[in-house]
């Protein structure tokens, strides 16, 4: 069947199945900057935002979500036009094979929107369903931190 | 993915959202995150609650009414903004991740009751209500919920009503190795004072046989005494859950961690005192 999503601020009239996920039903249409990592919500890999807040797409069913906005990393901002964020993680170092990229970006988006100051401890709750196997997350945490300081110096 | 197609119905009245889980492979669906983990294959049909206006938090009295539909990360971030439900918004600050707790619902929590849950402990030890609408309109103990049978039951949980903890002194504990985990075991304890002196106490554990346990003897005897290091010593003796061994840990192991953890928890309030 094809029903309509709102997708980084467009309708968009997308192909899915009754049983599918968010995550299935965005890769399939061409949404491929949500990554399948565990399918199980325990990585991370696949947020978006679901009106404004952080979820897993493998743990929603597309058809629950009628009505609601959803915002995939390219959204905040893309290869051209970077956000804050996305600068600040490659200028960091906080990416190294980026699977767990996108979604490191989205949740620290949703933290620093909810909470501009974030400690060290807010921080780490902010990221605590994010799984990144390569940098050990000093520098992602140093990214947030860095982000923050640049958002509350741009506004 | 679901194995199966499914037929997806939006009802907008309790009552029509009653008479379709009625049917054969029909069941409520509220965040989703249980029916995506637990894969049945049975399931034909999922009945979305989100139309229902059942995502609240209301207070009245001195008590609070929290909408089956409520995420566990509005309860965290309403206690943390109002400093009301403080013991359940810990509780549940630590329950899964933060994407998680925006689509686990504690309505789907409440009817599910996984042995992991942070959910019940709590609110077993405040004794909460839960208003449930099946033939008729329902509000009964939390405890009367699971111990009874009536989690089993088809039905439609509306809300839960949760007294406040302000004039309580509380504590909540979760046994886990690594802070992103399925806990194996989840404590709660409220106290009810006055000068210094225990009126009533509630001690719960969940995650045991049975489900969960409320150690009876243990909160007659703090009843009617002030806290101190004797009487919590005595207190832990009555302390006795009944695990099943996993592949980590035996029974053994559990029960004498959950004994700490209650004196942990207990001498370290009566030292604040």
């Amino acid at each position: 069947m094809r029903l309509n999503f709102n997708v980084n601020s467009e309708t968009k009239e997308l192909e899915l199945n009754s049983n599918e996920t968010l995550l299935d039903v965005l890769r399939n249409n061409g949404y491929t900057e949500v990554k399948c990592g565990c399918n199980e919500g325990e990585c991370g890999a696949c947020l978006v935002l679901l009106d404004d807040k952080p979820v897993n797409s493998c743990q929603v069913l597309a058809m629950s979500i009628k009505n609601k906005k959803v915002k995939t990393v390219k959204g905040i901002g893309t290869l051209f036009i970077p956000h804050i964020i996305q600068k600040t993680f490659a200028k960091a170092g906080a990416d190294q094979c980026g699977f767990c990229s996108p979604g490191m970006v989205i949740a620290s988006y949703s933290l620093l929107k909810e909470n501009p100051n974030p400690t060290y401890e807010e921080i780490l709750e902010g990221l605590d369903g994010n799984l990144c196997r390569c940098t050990g997350y000093v520098k992602i945490i140093e990214a947030v931190e860095k982000s923050a300081e640049l958002i509350n110096e741009k506004n | 993915m679901l194995p199966n197609e499914i037929e997806w119905y939006f009802p907008s009245k309790i009552n029509e959202a009653l008479k379709l889980i009625k049917r054969q492979g029909v069941i409520l669906h509220a965040g989703g995150t249980r029916i995506l983990k637990t894969q049945t294959k049975s399931v034909k049909g999922l009945v979305d609650i989100g139309g229902l206006e059942l995502n609240y938090i209301n207070e009245k009295g001195k008590s609070f009414h929290i909408g089956s539909a409520v995420i566990f990360g509005e309860i965290v971030k309403y206690s943390r903004e109002t400093g009301n439900l403080k013991m359940l918004g810990t509780a549940l600050s630590n329950a899964a991740s933060t994407p998680l707790r925006n689509r686990i619902t504690i309505g789907g929590s409440l009817k599910d009751f996984p042995l992991w849950s942070n959910l019940y402990a709590p609110l077993i030890a405040l004794d909460a209500k839960i208003n449930i609408i099946n033939s008729k309109n329902t509000i009964i103990p939390i405890e009367d919920y699971v111990s009874k049978g009536i989690i089993k039951s088809k039905h439609i949980i509306k809300e839960i009503v949760v007294p406040s903890d302000k004039n309580l002194i509380w504590g909540v504990k979760r046994f886990t190795l690594i802070r992103f985990e399925y806990p194996l075991f989840n404590i709660a304890f409220s106290l009810k004072m006055k000068d210094e002196i225990i009126e009533d106490a509630r001690l719960v554990i969940t995650g045991v046989q049975g489900r969960y346990k409320r150690f009876k003897r243990a909160e007659n005897i703090l009843a009617g005494q002030k806290l101190n290091e004797e009487l919590i010593g005595n207190c832990e003796k009555l302390i006795t859950p009944k695990f099943i061994a996993d592949y980590k840990y035996s029974a053994e192991y559990k029960e004498n961690v959950a004994k700490v953890y209650f004196k942990d928890l207990l001498t370290e309030i009566a030292g604040r005192k």
